[in-house]
């Protein structure tokens, strides 16, 4: 703990000593009247002071999602007749809330300092700065303590409806597949064989034909999906940047299909590659985002990625690509996805391009630059591979509209 | 919480215009060097204020490449952050005080006013209510005492005037400020 005069003090000594000095310059007492009150003042001063206080800091919620409102909760003890204030001096990305105010010789309860995570990370949430104040306010003491590391999870972006593929493995779920099963989807009536349930007779078939006709059922069957994240640039806004908008579609996207009890793989496109094959489940949701969040991210050139594990791509899932599209080695290895047979869709998440000073060769170089843009989008669709733009802002429903109102064509 | 840190920079401001004010006026029957201690004054006081109003304000990072109005900004903000307006404007004010001819009533309300000045920027800055003086009332209330003392000797008319008669008077004034001093802080603690 350090000890230190006050800014208060500090003024008081300057009115003080000011006076007294203009006093016996100039010689008028009046003078030293106005150092009468800030003399007083000063003479309160105090020496007997705590000498260690204990401050204990935790976490309400070690795990939380960006732009949502937690607390620190901090308990002082030892600080005696002192008024202590308690106030988050934060990190980057954290905004703190309003310090609190404990009055000399307050004692029980802990108190809650609010604070709230910009941006999604592991990241530190800062120091606790504990003042503590005298009665006449002369004496400062300040103590700096270490909170704790939060893990802050990307806002996931809204998505109520899913892209279902017309081919789905022979796996039980929720999707309603083309295959006769024993779903609860009504798909046809056919002539009865021996060894059909009796229960699926189709009464009023079996009086026009006059033989026996039973219903038939779609089967119902889970779908095998691949979010892939692409971490290799990070432009654009800070805080719509092209990596927060890849992170929050992805957990989009995660929570979506996890709800809908699908299979939900997750591979972090980067300097190198990290992955999690598909599963399901809360604990599996919970591995895949602190897959997310504790991906480093970044670009390396050397890095070899233009072909994906084969342990992360079960045959037949439906592949989801959030991306800038500025790396080419991504673009090529949702080439080679494509020539495996791979259904793949990309959401598309630049919505910044390159600065120019407004010059003719800077716009012409700008024009140049979108046109390749438009290029490598144009290319990926001439494969098969669809690619949307989304801006972040809407529901991920928007851009996918097209491919989530009716089954997704699989084409080989 | 807000509200009232406002309202005690409000109070700040106008206090900060009063004793301006009040110590300069009447400018022409100042001394020499008037004017520069009213412009020291004046640009202390609106710094001082400044800097309780961006005192919470949190500086945007700076992306490396910015503007020469952003650095400009930013610097002016950092360095009003750093200087210490308040002692600046004190002995400004004071000094204004002493280049006029000697006035103890008005010197003696320009005190109480420095006074109150100090104590709503240390309220504005610790974001604390009104009511963590409370304790101070008695001492505050002793040392304003003293200051209508000391002016009430510094206008006794029955003295001889002269350098030496100015000595013995604020000699006199000094023994009775470091008197109470020491005296009204031990008799206000005597029952603790």
């Amino acid at each position: 703990m350090t000890w230190s005069l006050s800014a208060h003090a500090r003024r008081l000594l300057t009115l003080a000593l000011a006076g007294l000095v203009i006093a016996v310059i100039a010689g008028r007492p009046a003078f030293a009247g106005i150092a009468a009150p800030a003399v007083l003042l000063l003479a309160a001063w105090r020496v007997d002071r705590p000498g260690s206080v204990a401050v204990r800091t935790s976490l309400t919620e070690p795990r939380l999602a960006e732009n949502l409102e937690s607390t620190v909760r901090a308990e002082l003890r030892g600080h005696g007749d002192f008024s202590a204030e308690l106030v988050i001096d934060p990190a980057d990305a954290i905004t703190a809330g309003q310090s609190v105010i404990l009055p000399a010789g307050a004692r029980g309860g802990p108190v809650y300092l609010p604070f709230t995570p910009t941006r999604w990370g592991r990241r530190p949430v800062g120091m606790l700065a504990v003042t503590l104040r005298d009665r006449f306010r002369l004496t400062e003491g300040r103590v700096l303590a270490h909170l704790p590391t939060i893990d802050c999870r990307p806002h996931p972006a809204q998505m109520d409806r899913s892209v279902v593929l017309s081919r789905l493995p022979s796996r039980l779920g929720e999707h309603t597949a083309r295959a006769v099963g024993e779903g609860a989807e009504f798909a046809g009536v056919r002539e009865f064989v021996p060894g059909d349930r009796q229960r699926r007779i189709n009464w009023p078939a079996t009086t026009r034909h006059g033989a026996l006709h039973l219903s038939t059922f779609s089967a119902e069957r889970t779908q095998n999906l691949v979010v892939i994240a692409d971490a290799t640039t990070d432009v654009g806004e800070p805080g719509a940047s092209t990596l927060d908008l890849v992170l929050r579609g992805a957990s989009g996207a995660i929570r979506r299909y996890l709800a809908g009890r699908d299979r939900v793989g997750l591979i972090i496109y980067a300097s190198s590659l990290s992955w999690i094959g598909p599963g399901q489940g809360q604990r599996h949701f919970q591995r895949l985002i602190d897959l997310l969040v504790s991906s480093p991210g970044g670009w390396e050139r050397t890095a070899q990625l233009a072909r994906l594990p084969r342990a992360a791509l079960p045959p037949g899932a439906l592949v989801l690509v959030f991306s800038p599209l500025l790396d080419p080695r991504l673009v090529e290895s949702l080439r080679d996805l494509r020539e495996r047979g791979f259904s793949v869709l990309v959401i598309d998440v630049l919505n910044a391009e390159p600065a120019h000073e407004g010059g003719r060769l800077s716009a012409l170089t700008s024009r140049v630059w979108r046109m390749e843009q438009q290029a490598i989008r144009f290319s990926l669709t001439q494969i098969g591979v669809p690619v949307v733009h989304w801006d972040g802002v809407s529901s991920l429903d928007e851009p996918l509209a097209p491919y989530a109102r009716r089954v997704m064509v699989v084409h080989r | 919480m807000r509200k009232l840190r406002w309202a005690t920079i409000a109070a700040a401001g106008m206090l900060v215009i009063a004793v301006i004010l009040w110590s300069a006026a009447p400018i022409s029957a100042a001394g020499p060097g008037a004017r520069i201690a009213v412009i020291l004054a004046i640009v202390s006081g609106v710094a001082c204020l400044v800097q309780l109003v961006v005192a919470t304000a949190t500086l945007a990072e700076s992306s490396g490449f910015d503007s020469p109005l952003e650095r400009l900004a930013r610097g002016l903000v950092t360095s009003i952050r750093a200087l210490p307006w308040p002692e600046l404007l004190i002995i400004a004010v004071l000094a204004l005080e002493a280049l006029h001819r000697s006035r103890p009533w008005h010197t003696a309300v320009l005190g109480v006013a420095l006074l109150g000045l100090l104590l709503s920027v240390h309220l504005a800055e610790t974001g604390a209510a009104v009511g963590v003086l409370r304790r101070q009332v008695p001492v505050i209330a002793a040392g304003i005492g003293l200051t209508a003392l000391a002016v009430g000797a510094s206008a006794l008319p029955g003295l001889p005037s002269g350098p030496a008669s100015s000595v013995v008077r604020v000699i006199a004034a000094l023994a009775a400020v470091v008197a109470c001093a020491l005296a009204v802080p031990t008799w206000l603690s005597r029952d603790r």
